[in-house]
């Protein structure tokens, strides 16, 4: 029975000749990570058994969470590895083919395309910021310093104490939604502010509390394609922003570079 | 030293994971695609399995500092202090 291929990414051809694949185990654990030519490009995968990697046992496995974990980090950390040397187009985790003539068709479908991907993202790096805020710290300063809240607080004190209690209720759902606002206005200032120095950007989905597991919560999460020479005033503006905010309740985290998981489109 | 420094490969955390690696990278058609349906619920499942390993090693310590011998010297001299009261 043939092998199936594991697809981790696609390099230039001439970056490997001058620089050989690092080392690698395969996704299995066993097997080695290598690279097919095609041109100009390679593929780097590793081969995988059908009888253990076919459809019905990948779908057993992905429902095993500790599996799903590890096999994930494996194919970050090869491709992190990969990058350190070359630029790459990284695959979707768990891109498998049936064989090496399947293979083929794919990447000759897509070579031009991929060949103009590398191109682009070869001088560019891939960053991803995160605003986390503490929530009780922005509804406070929300409470005391916003103007609408400042009018609506002086007109309950000069209402009757009944009124006062449901007045008093409603307050506090406007609290929440001046809260809400200020954490978008907040974050859309930084984002603008980052995004001016980058090629291209994305806002992408904020992830709930039992999901991140922390306490604070988070409020944005953005990814930024820069210029390598851009990187370094990228850097300096988070500093700043960090060295400004943190102590207001907003934690401004940054992560790269990565291989270009957001901005390397194949269509 | 250059700032980037700093921040460059860090740690890589599970929600960096979910958040790149398994919800992102370029999709061209694989003939097995690993279909890793409602990735939000996975993850859930990866916290509990990973916050009951830590749970698990915390206990095992607390065991192992009622174990050490200083816990047991402790409790001998507890146990003469009764003994010679009596």
């Amino acid at each position: 029975m043939e092998k199936l291929i594991y697809l981790y990414g696609i390099i230039p051809a001439e970056e490997n000749d001058s620089s050989p694949l690092p080392s690698l185990k395969g996704l299995d654990g066993e097997s080695e990570v290598y690279s097919i030519p095609f041109g100009e490009i390679e593929a780097v995968v590793c081969e995988l058994d059908a009888a253990e990697y076919g459809e019905k046992e990948l779908e057993k496995k992905t429902n095993d969470a500790n599996w799903l974990h590890q096999k994930a980090f494996h194919h970050h950390e090869a491709l992190m590895k990969l990058y350190e040397k070359y630029p790459i187009i990284p695959m979707k985790f768990g891109t498998i083919y049936s064989g090496a003539e399947s293979l083929k068709n794919t990447i000759d479908s897509h070579k031009p395309n991929m060949i103009e991907l590398l191109d682009g993202i070869t001088d560019k790096e891939e960053w991803i910021m995160k605003i986390y805020c503490e929530a009780d710290k922005v509804k406070d300063a929300v409470a005391g310093h916003n103007e609408t809240i400042e009018t609506k607080k002086e007109e309950i004190a000069s209402m009757s104490p009944g009124r006062q209690y449901l007045e008093k209720r409603k307050l506090n759902q406007l609290i929440d939604q001046e809260a809400e606002k200020e954490k978008q206005t907040f974050s859309e200032k930084i984002h603008d502010e980052l995004a001016a120095l980058s090629v291209d950007n994305e806002v992408k989905k904020n992830w709930n509390k039992d999901v991140t597991g922390r306490v604070e919560e988070m409020c944005w999460n953005s990814v930024y394609l820069l210029e390598k020479s851009a990187v370094e005033d990228f850097i300096s503006v988070i500093k700043k922003l960090q060295e400004k905010w943190t102590e207001s309740g907003w934690q401004i985290e940054v992560t790269g570079p990565w291989p270009s998981y957001h901005f390397a489109k194949i269509s | 030293m250059s700032q980037r420094q700093e921040f460059e490969n860090k740690e890589v955390g599970l929600i960096d994971i979910l958040d790149v690696v398994l919800d992102k990278g370029v999709a061209i058609k694989g003939d097995l695609i690993l279909s890793v349906a409602g990735i939000d619920l996975v993850y859930l499942d990866l916290r509990v399995l990973i916050s009951s390993v830590e749970t698990l090693i915390e206990s095992n310590k607390k065991t192992a500092e009622k174990l050490s011998s200083k816990q047991f010297d402790y409790e001998k001299e507890e146990l003469d202090r009764v003994i010679h009261q009596s």
